[in-house]
């Protein structure tokens, strides 16, 4: 019923420029410059405490900028918020239901803000609601329904955006996968999608680009295939053997196509980037006589390139030992700013 | 905005409404109304309807107060701590109709009370009494019904005002503290240190305007002026001021013709004036705040 507004940003969803949130001497948002495009589902990443909520704050005028400005659908933040809000669904982070209405109520209540003619049950029924919880009070909700709950009032009035900041806490593996499935029919209905999260799976399964956040900075915004490009034939080799390494680091580290080569005792780490350089090792340490007794190979997975850019703070990521310490260095380096 | 308002003030009323401390106060506050009548009926000969309503003076000046301070202290802070905020300001509601709906809604289950109240006392004096002074009854309610909304209108801008529960809750007990323990003190406290004396009857100007600034007694000399008999203010008295001069308005303190903002009627423009500061404040606040 609202029609979005011609203006030159029409196809930006969400535009930033310079965006800085400063409480005392901590900054929490640094001179952040994002575009997200219409229709795109946009996934923001990054730990706990990197300055995701602060930003999405910003966006909805729940906080106001120290510095800078940001756009959401053509309209300023701040100044033409009035704007927004009818057009935009919101699943905010650390917010409550009250305890006292019943679900139902909640889906009415927000219909009748955004003077939707939506249908309560099929928006209980669309995030899995059923109709007996639906009577209940809001109260009696455990935390994934409030989240359900407060997902439906979010989807209310087909909004041309949705602001989701961390969609999949207090769900369990079965309501992840629902809210990704969730993200992907409101895609296909052509809403844009904008939704942050501290693990990277969860973004990368619907995320047509993602941004990473670390401390207030972004540090990466690309689509999932370029992030994997860049890591490109990334691993790490660790060979095993009968000499002492430190004699024979030297020989590997002269091999083109790797970063870095660590030694302690008989183990050799070496840091790829290019794969032939694999081989290029064996051949140059056979060469020299020594013998390899063991050879092991990791690829450089998704979640370490996320450690990586966030300094290894997103420790709730998931990040496995699979990947060693030596191929952050490596990427640091190639990471767009 | 303004269907904002009321749509958030609808919500307000059906949470508020499911608040069982605030039915135990309205149910209070009815069941004093039908103790005081059947007492009064039962003791008292020769009274007539009119003259009993003056009773509920009692009552109201201090359950009421209570009531909408606690139906209110909550309102906008409670729900930036629990979080409830960002829901609802995710939606088309912005700030300014948020606070608005919200005194609104409060407002409406505190009328709600007094109309309750004030009811039972309407058919009560007729069963028992058998006359229904209407105009006084009428007058009176009204009177009432504003002093209601302006504790509402207090506490809620109170909750407006701060970030935190116990902020809200420190500030609205102390305020409702200074109204009925500490103005004598605050007020005939500083004559006593200018003039060597406490306030006379006949005491200076200045004191006799800020002293009636005091809700509760603009509330009981509005409320003298419309019903038979007289209420007397709910006051901690500290013997600072002449004893003749407790319980008689500015307006009969004054010698000769009272200037207008010494009148009763002004009570209305002192009722009113603890209803919008405390509200204009919190706005003030509360718009530019970061949740």
């Amino acid at each position: 019923m609202y029609r979005r507004h011609v203006v030159a940003t029409e196809m930006t969803a969400i535009e930033t420029s310079g965006l800085t949130k400063e409480y005392g001497d901590l900054t929490a948002v640094d001179d952040l410059d994002l575009t997200v495009d219409d229709g795109e589902v946009f996934g923001f990443l990054g730990p706990n405490g990197a300055g995701k909520s602060t930003t999405i704050n910003m966006l909805l005028d729940f906080a106001r900028p120290t510095a800078g400005s940001a756009t959401v659908l053509g309209y300023d933040a701040q100044t033409e918020a009035d704007e927004i809000s009818p057009r935009v669904g919101v699943l905010p982070e650390g917010f409550d239901i009250y305890p006292r209405l019943s679900g139902r109520r909640h889906i009415e209540f927000a219909s009748k803000t955004k003077a939707a003619g939506d249908d309560p049950d099929e928006i209980l029924d669309r995030v899995g609601l059923s109709a007996e919880d639906a009577q209940r009070s809001a109260g009696d909700y455990s935390k994934g329904m409030r989240q359900r709950l407060a997902t439906g009032m979010a989807l209310v009035g087909d909004p041309d955006l949705l602001i989701m900041d961390e969609p999949s806490s207090g769900l369990d593996p079965h309501g992840i996968r629902e809210m990704q499935e969730l993200v992907r029919s409101e895609a296909e209905r052509g809403t844009t999608v904008f939704f942050s999260s501290h693990i990277l799976e969860h973004v990368e399964a619907v995320c047509d680009r993602i941004g990473v956040l670390n401390e207030g900075e972004l540090v990466a915004v690309d689509t999932i295939e370029g992030l994997r490009d860049e890591i490109g034939g990334g691993a790490t080799m660790t060979l095993a053997l009968s000499s002492p390494a430190a004699e024979l680091r030297a020989v590997a580290a002269d091999v083109r196509g790797l970063t870095d080569v660590t030694a302690s005792g008989r183990t050799l780490e070496c840091t790829i980037t290019d794969p032939s350089a694999k081989a290029g090792v064996v051949t140059a340490l056979a060469d020299t006589g020594a013998t390899i007794e063991d050879l092991r190979i990791e690829e450089v997975s998704l979640e370490s390139l996320f450690t990586a850019l966030t300094n290894g703070s997103g420790s709730e990521t998931g990040t496995d030992a699979r990947s060693g310490t030596g191929d952050g260095a490596a990427l640091e380096t190639e990471v767009p700013r | 905005m303004s269907s904002h308002v009321s749509t958030v003030a609808r919500k307000e009323f059906d949470d508020a409404g499911r608040s069982k401390l605030l039915w135990s106060l309205i149910g209070l506050l009815v069941g004093l109304v039908v103790i005081g009548y059947v007492a009064i009926w039962y003791t008292v000969d020769d009274v007539t309807a009119a003259e009993v309503l003056s009773f509920l003076g009692t009552p109201l000046q201090v359950i009421l107060p209570v009531a909408a301070l606690i139906a209110g202290y909550m309102a906008v802070v409670g729900e930036r701590r629990s979080g409830s905020i960002k829901l609802l300001l995710g939606l088309p509601p912005n700030r300014t109709d948020v606070l608005f709906g919200k005194l609104l809604g409060r407002t409406a289950v505190v009328g709600l009370a007094v109309a309750l109240a004030f009811l039972v006392s309407l058919v009560l004096g007729a069963v028992f009494f058998g006359s229904v002074p209407f105009v006084d009854w009428l007058g009176f309610a009204a009177i009432s019904l504003l002093f209601g909304i302006t504790f509402v209108g207090l506490a809620v801008g109170v909750s407006a005002a701060v970030s935190t529960r116990g902020k809200s809750m420190a500030i609205v007990v102390g305020l409702y503290m200074v109204f009925v323990a500490l103005w004598e003190l605050l007020t005939a406290g500083p004559y006593h240190l200018l003039y060597d004396e406490g306030p006379p009857v006949e005491a200076e100007t200045w004191y006799l305007v800020l002293d009636q600034f005091n809700p509760i007694f603009a509330y009981t000399n509005l409320a003298n002026q419309v019903v038979e008999g007289s209420i007397f203010p709910f006051q901690f008295q500290y013997g600072l001021q002449s004893m003749e001069a407790y319980g008689m308005t500015p307006a009969e303190r004054y010698p000769g013709d009272a200037p207008f903002y010494l009148q009763e009627w002004f009570g209305v423009v002192v009722l009113l004036f603890w209803l919008a500061v405390p509200v204009a404040i919190g706005y003030y606040r509360f718009e530019r705040t970061d949740l």
